[in-house]
């Protein structure tokens, strides 16, 4: 009885701030708003017809989903790795005996994270834009950080400034939940510390390896704040230039097919593709790991 | 089925519930001010998204005048802080589930949507009871096939910005035409000046508002089917006019709410623009203090080839909305709040009501004494009364895309206007609704 009191909290929680939104999207996938009656505008009134699964046909075969499917994988490919791996060596630092103040340091990077993503997003446009920018005017000329070929580093450039610090702290953990004997007998054994750090510390935190870049997958499939905020001074973008920006816009009526049972279906294909993009990842790990 | 509905029934409970305690807190705000006198008051639930900024009369306080001469019919106004798209899913979710408000504001392109969406009462007995107060071309954006959903509250009809000190040292005459405006870019380009600027992130209504000044009408009915016509003559001519500038670069061509629009202001190398009325209200703010200070005018759009004609660039009306229990009230006060005109025009509008209100002091100042309010009125006047927006306007943002790729090269002005063309027909078509071909 007391555990199902504990319980309590977590459930009602648990059913509305996400069961039922999941409920709710399925359902709405599968319905699209039809106009109820004849003219130009349609009587005046919507009635919500089930379409069974022609929003998720119209979904997949939408051509601005894979193309922002496309620029989001490709955009992965390349931020998370330079995250996860600038993460990691700033941790691997901070647990050496080179850093002398690990709780500032700590902190300290671990900042842009508690900014707000948008405000983040909104700093570094400022900093893009090469009227007000504090920097630009010292870069050669015709240097465009939000040109077609650019913006994504430019965005990627945005995401690892504000997610290494937060991916460092979970290397950190781990590290520091490493005991200490390990070091010790790394060292009788002659392991000087470059070894200790790759020969030991950095086997014992792929767990932590894992977790990060799992983070960063889903995280990444939802990329959102940065695209919006740079759209809205590079209108060439276009109001689909993610899945998320384009099922965000389909559902505010920016873009056509719109409504909520076409932006339903996006999102789901989206959480769809990240599971399978993530459960991949997760087994390729436990592979290697075991081949190891 | 049992968890189901089990799940249901816990779920009212928590509406219920979350909804009653609205309703409370609506019901001790309101009681300070119910009457005293004959009958039950109705109360009047209103949702805008004016600026209510620094020194504009705001309009709470226009509301509790209304409040203090009207016991019987009460209204509550709540402002809307955010993007109008999310004011309008706001609206859509909370009608939808019986907690919207009786009026709201809407821009005029969004009201055919959220009236296909059933979202808009048809108050046409009532608001016909009004329609002389208000200039007829606002008046029609509320209008929607027979229907009316509410009353117009401002307009954004196309004018022309210009720099008066500048233009009389090159020697540059206030355009009257098109051909004017083209001839006058090249001699201000010459010196280094740019009498207009070409926004991409403008171009779906400030685009789409020079064509309608040229005389084309995108929006048409044939055979109660939709018919599309964005790509007329009025939009070839306006989109050869600004390739033109482009090619020859006679234009600064620049976003209009980035950080490239105010710098070229600042620096004096842009002196004249194509706008919208409402941007009178700010345009001019960063030249406050410099020596520009009060030497722009207001004159009216060149001729696009239609006579004295302009287009419609935004403006919004006050619409009721669907569940509204008390519409003739609800349109009583919004007649009442549209023409407080010296009121609303502190708010920056060009009031679609008759009369012309104060111009402000700011304005005043920063327009060198000119009567601006009076000028913004006769453009008011002369907006093309046909051209109207169809249901899924909003999609057309497609434009400011394509518009974006105008400056590289990558695209051409026509392309914004063939775009705005497949964009509509594929939105109308997507919406179920009937389009000729």
């Amino acid at each position: 009885m007391t555990g199902w009191v504990f319980m309590l909290p977590f459930a009602v929680l648990f059913i509305l701030v996400f069961l039922i939104p999941i409920i709710v999207s399925v359902r709405s996938s599968l319905f699209a708003q039809q106009p109820a009656g004849e003219g130009l505008y349609g009587g005046g009134e919507l009635v919500d017809t089930f379409v069974g699964f022609d929003n998720f046909a119209l979904a997949i075969g939408s051509s601005s989903f894979w193309r922002g499917m496309g620029r989001v994988v490709l955009y992965a490919a390349v931020q998370i790795p330079t995250m996860i791996i600038a993460a990691l060596v700033l941790a691997l630092l901070l647990d050496s005996f080179i850093v002398r103040r690990p709780a500032f340091f700590r902190l300290a990077s671990f900042l842009p994270f508690a900014i707000p993503g948008i405000i983040a997003a909104m700093i570094w446009l400022y900093l893009y834009t090469p009227e007000v920018s504090p920097f630009m005017q010292y870069l050669p000329d015709g240097v465009d950080l939000m040109a077609p070929g650019t913006v994504l580093l430019s965005m990627g450039n945005m995401t690892t400034w504000t997610y290494t610090g937060y991916n460092m702290l979970i290397f950190l953990a781990a590290l520091q939940a490493v005991p200490g004997e390990l070091y010790e007998a790394a060292r009788l054994d002659g392991a000087n510390g470059w070894q200790i750090a790759t020969k030991v510390k950095i086997p014992l935190v792929r767990g932590a390896a894992l977790l990060a870049v799992l983070l960063s997958i889903i995280g990444t499939i939802q990329l959102f704040n940065e695209p919006v905020i740079m759209e809205s001074a590079n209108p060439w973008m276009g109001k689909d230039f993610t899945p998320m920006m384009l099922t965000y816009n389909s559902l505010l009526g920016a873009i056509s097919p719109s409504g909520s049972g076409i932006a339903s279906a996006y999102s789901l294909l989206m959480a769809f593709i990240a599971g399978i993009l993530a459960i991949g990842y997760a087994l390729l790990q436990r592979r290697k790991g075991d081949a190891a | 089925m049992t968890s189901q509905t089990r799940l249901t029934r816990a779920a009212a409970v928590i509406a219920v519930g979350a909804m009653s305690a609205f309703g409370l807190a609506a019901c001790s705000a309101a009681e300070p001010s119910a009457p005293a006198g004959d009958g039950p008051a109705v109360t009047i639930s209103y949702l805008h998204r004016l600026p209510d900024g620094e020194g504009m009369t705001p309009v709470a306080d226009i509301v509790a005048r209304w409040n203090a001469e009207n016991p019987t019919i009460q209204v509550e106004a709540t402002k809307f802080d955010g993007a109008a798209s999310d004011m309008i899913l706001k609206l859509e979710t909370d009608i939808n589930a019986g907690t919207g408000p009786c009026l709201a504001q809407l821009g005029y392109a969004e009201v055919p949507q959220m009236f296909v969406k059933g979202l808009l009462q048809d108050v046409a007995s009532e608001a016909d009871k009004y329609a002389d107060d208000f200039s007829a071309g606002a008046f029609g954006m509320m209008r929607v096939g027979d229907a009316v959903v509410g009353l117009p509250q401002d307009t954004g009809p196309l004018v022309y910005f210009y720099n008066a000190t500048e233009f009389e040292n090159l020697g540059l005459a206030v355009p009257a035409t098109l051909e004017d405006l083209s001839s006058e870019s090249a001699t201000a380009a010459a010196a280094g000046k740019y009498i207009t600027a070409f926004t991409p992130d403008e171009a779906m209504y400030w685009l789409s508002a020079q064509a309608a000044a040229a005389g084309d009408v995108w929006f048409t009915t044939e055979n109660d089917e939709w018919a599309v016509d964005a790509e007329g003559a009025g939009s070839q001519k306006v989109a050869a006019f600004w390739q033109g500038l482009v090619d020859n670069k006679q234009t600064i061509v620049t976003e209009r709410w980035g950080d490239g629009f105010p710098k070229a202001l600042a620096d004096g190398s842009l002196i004249g623009h194509v706008g919208a009325a409402w941007e009178a209200g700010f345009l001019l703010d960063s030249l406050d203090g410099t020596s520009s200070e009060g030497q722009w005018r207001v004159a009216q759009l060149p001729d696009f080839g239609a006579g004295a004609m302009t287009g419609p660039d935004g403006g919004s009306g006050v619409a009721v909305m669907e569940g509204c229990e008390h519409p003739a009230e609800a349109m009583a006060f919004n007649d009442w709040f549209n023409t407080q005109i010296d009121d609303l025009a502190s708010q920056g509008l060009v009031v679609a009501a008759n009369g012309t209100p104060q111009s402000s002091e700011k304005m005043q100042r920063q327009f060198g004494g000119q009567d601006v309010l009076a000028a913004l009125a006769e453009a008011s006047a002369n907006l093309n009364p046909d051209f109207a927006y169809a249901p899924g306007f909003a999609s057309l943002t497609k434009m400011n895309e394509t518009a974006a790729g105008v400056g590289a090269g990558t695209s051409t002005v026509a392309d914004v206007f063939t775009t705005a063309q497949t964009t509509a027909v594929a939105t109308l078509k997507d919406l179920g609704l009937p389009v000729a071909e």
